[in-house]
């Protein structure tokens, strides 16, 4: 279990996290999401105690990250799969950190048996591809088999068969009761992988809720109708639509003869048609995706955004 | 894929030990009784020397520093006596010059090893994952100064036993003399010093190639061509390596305003005041 309460930090005066308080629960995945330069790192490094916080804590299990005993058999980490020096071998980089936290020999195979890289164990590290690195980074964080794993963005550099193998992996480890937050720009993988969302803007807290409840909340829900008679449905929608849902009804035009509505209700619309003699022979509920719900809530928040868009 | 069962202690324990204590997060493990905390701490300092040792073992650059400083040392004094021993009277008139004609080369080897032992983790940002499995900064870098001053007093003692063997067997008599435990101490703690100076001044820089770019030309090569200027050499004295050295001579220099065993306090003055500065740096720095 991770706590975080009133965490800020401030770097010459800029705030680039801001009273941030979010749980990261066992059992579950968290995603923590957010667009580059939202603070997910910093927040890291601030759970991990390598940033001091300006203002505010993270604990881990109850403790400050530093007052930790043996931290690895509690937090497994991975913060950056390139901060390895590449003159060791892979089996000489696990060696060192489970001696640090006298964790046995045995684990350091055992750990990269899972991860896939007992054949390149005594390979140096300097010839991995990024993907490997990732690899290492993750059996480096499996390795005091801890109860609480932070990842920040795991997938990096994975190609589709260790994005998918790194999505089984999380959810097995937060199915035996671990806590697992991790970080990902990818918005389409994290709602595969996580069953709860973190999502941070310039370092502000946007929404903590389940990704089903986050996906119903942020995004929109569109019916898309086509009619066998353009100009009628065209006439129907066009006109007043107070009758089709409880909140504000809107329809729009899409590509050539299909409509859109939102804030609807499909029966309501069937009935509507039947009523006026419209005869629908499509009509779809549309859910935002991930994507689509996150840049919808985080347009305002967007720190670097492109200059042309 | 087995999903990673037994370790030691495992997870479920350790997280109901540490949410009971939540209560009392400030203090660690006060409550439990002196003789288990202090064989807990023991255990963590013998688990990261053990660790500091690895991380020395699997990297070329790092154990191979030491091993050349040690040949250097040995090896050039050895062929310096052999060649010069009976000619060159600059060499037999103070045998600490030529006693340690090789370390004047096996340091630089040395100050690369100093450097290179904390300066990686800088440069390759291997700090972070050290200090994730050792967050206590003040232990981690207590490590380091521990196993850099180890490897270093290992080289101090080959090197001094082996110059004086080797110089012994190519230069006869020439190492005898009143001055000779005095210089041989300090032939075997001049590379300890050094290399704790380096690793702390390494950790105030920060930075690998600062520290590399700064240290090795002016032990190499700044600070002894600086001692031949006249003007300069009232204060070169002072610098850590010179006075160092000064404490592996035998005769007296009447341009030197300290005495031998001053000269090897001074350099301990250094090696102090680097290794305090490396510890605020590192306790202040953020990754």
């Amino acid at each position: 279990m991770i706590e975080v309460q009133g965490l800020t930090k401030e770097y010459d005066g800029k705030r680039v996290v801001d009273d941030l308080g979010f749980v990261v629960r066992p059992g579950v995945v968290t995603g923590f999401l957010g667009p580059n330069g939202a603070g997910k790192s910093t927040t890291m490094r601030l759970i991990l105690g390598l940033d001091r916080p300006t203002a505010g804590h993270a604990l881990v299990g109850g403790r400050r990250y530093a007052e930790l005993a043996d931290p690895l058999r509690q937090v497994g980490a991975l913060l950056d799969a390139q901060a390895v020096h590449g003159g060791r071998t892979a089996r000489g980089q696990l060696r060192w950190l489970a001696a640090s936290n006298g964790l046995p020999n045995r684990r350091v195979d055992e750990v990269l048996a899972q991860v896939g890289l007992t054949e390149a164990a005594g390979r140096r590290i300097r010839g991995f591809s990024l993907g490997m690195r990732q690899r290492l980074g993750v059996a480096a964080a499996l390795l005091g088999d801890p109860p609480v794993l932070l990842l920040d963005e795991p997938v990096n550099g994975l190609d589709p068969e260790g994005i998918r193998w790194i999505r089984t992996l999380l959810r097995d480890l937060a199915a035996e009761g671990r806590a697992v937050l991790v970080s990902s720009h990818l918005m389409t993988e994290m709602a595969l992988t996580a069953d709860h969302l973190v999502v941070i803007g310039r370092g502000r807290l946007l929404a903590d809720d389940a990704t089903t409840e986050f996906l119903q909340r942020h995004g929109r829900t569109r019916i898309r109708v086509r009619a066998v008679d353009r100009t009628k449905l065209a006439a129907l929608l066009g006109g007043d639509l107070g009758s089709l849902g409880s909140g504000t009804v809107t329809a729009e035009p899409v590509d050539g003869d299909a409509w859109e509505v939102s804030g609807a209700e499909p029966e309501r619309i069937a009935a509507l048609a039947a009523a006026n003699g419209v005869v629908l022979y499509e009509i779809a509920v549309q859910q935002d995706s991930l994507e689509e719900a996150f840049m919808r809530m985080t347009a305002d928040s967007v720190e670097y955004r492109a200059a042309a868009a | 894929m087995s999903t990673v069962p037994s370790v030691p202690a495992p997870a479920t324990s350790t997280s109901t030990s540490t949410s009971t204590s939540t209560s009392t997060s400030t203090s660690t493990s006060t409550s439990t009784s002196t003789s288990t905390s202090t064989s807990t701490s023991t255990s963590t300092a013998l688990n990261l020397l053990r660790s500091e040792g690895i991380k020395l073992a699997t990297l070329r650059s790092l154990w191979f520093t030491p091993v050349l400083a040690a040949l250097l040392t040995v090896g050039l004094t050895t062929a310096v006596g052999a060649a010069l021993g009976g000619k060159d009277h600059s060499l037999t008139d103070d045998p600490g010059v030529g006693l340690y004609y090789g370390l004047n080369f096996g340091q630089a080897a040395l100050v690369c090893f100093g450097v290179l032992l904390i300066g990686q983790e800088f440069n390759t940002r291997m700090i972070t994952v050290s200090l994730t499995a050792v967050p206590r900064r003040g232990l981690f870098y207590g490590g380091k100064l521990a196993v850099g001053a180890l490897v270093a007093l290992a080289v101090g003692l080959i090197g001094t036993a082996g110059s004086f063997a080797g110089y012994a067997a190519t230069t006869p008599g020439a190492w005898d003399g009143p001055a000779l435990a005095r210089s041989a101490t300090a032939g075997v703690l001049y590379p300890v010093l050094l290399v704790v100076f380096c690793i702390g001044a390494t950790a105030l820089l920060g930075n690998l190639t600062a520290a590399m770019g700064l240290l090795v030309p002016t032990v190499f090569l700044l600070s002894p061509l600086l001692s031949g200027v006249p003007g300069a050499r009232s204060v070169v004295q002072f610098l850590p390596d010179r006075a160092g050295q000064y404490a592996l001579h035998y005769a007296d220099n009447p341009q030197v305003v300290y005495g031998h065993w001053t000269g090897l306090l001074i350099m301990a003055g250094w090696a102090a005041a680097a290794a305090y500065g490396g510890l605020r740096a590192l306790r202040r720095a953020e990754f």
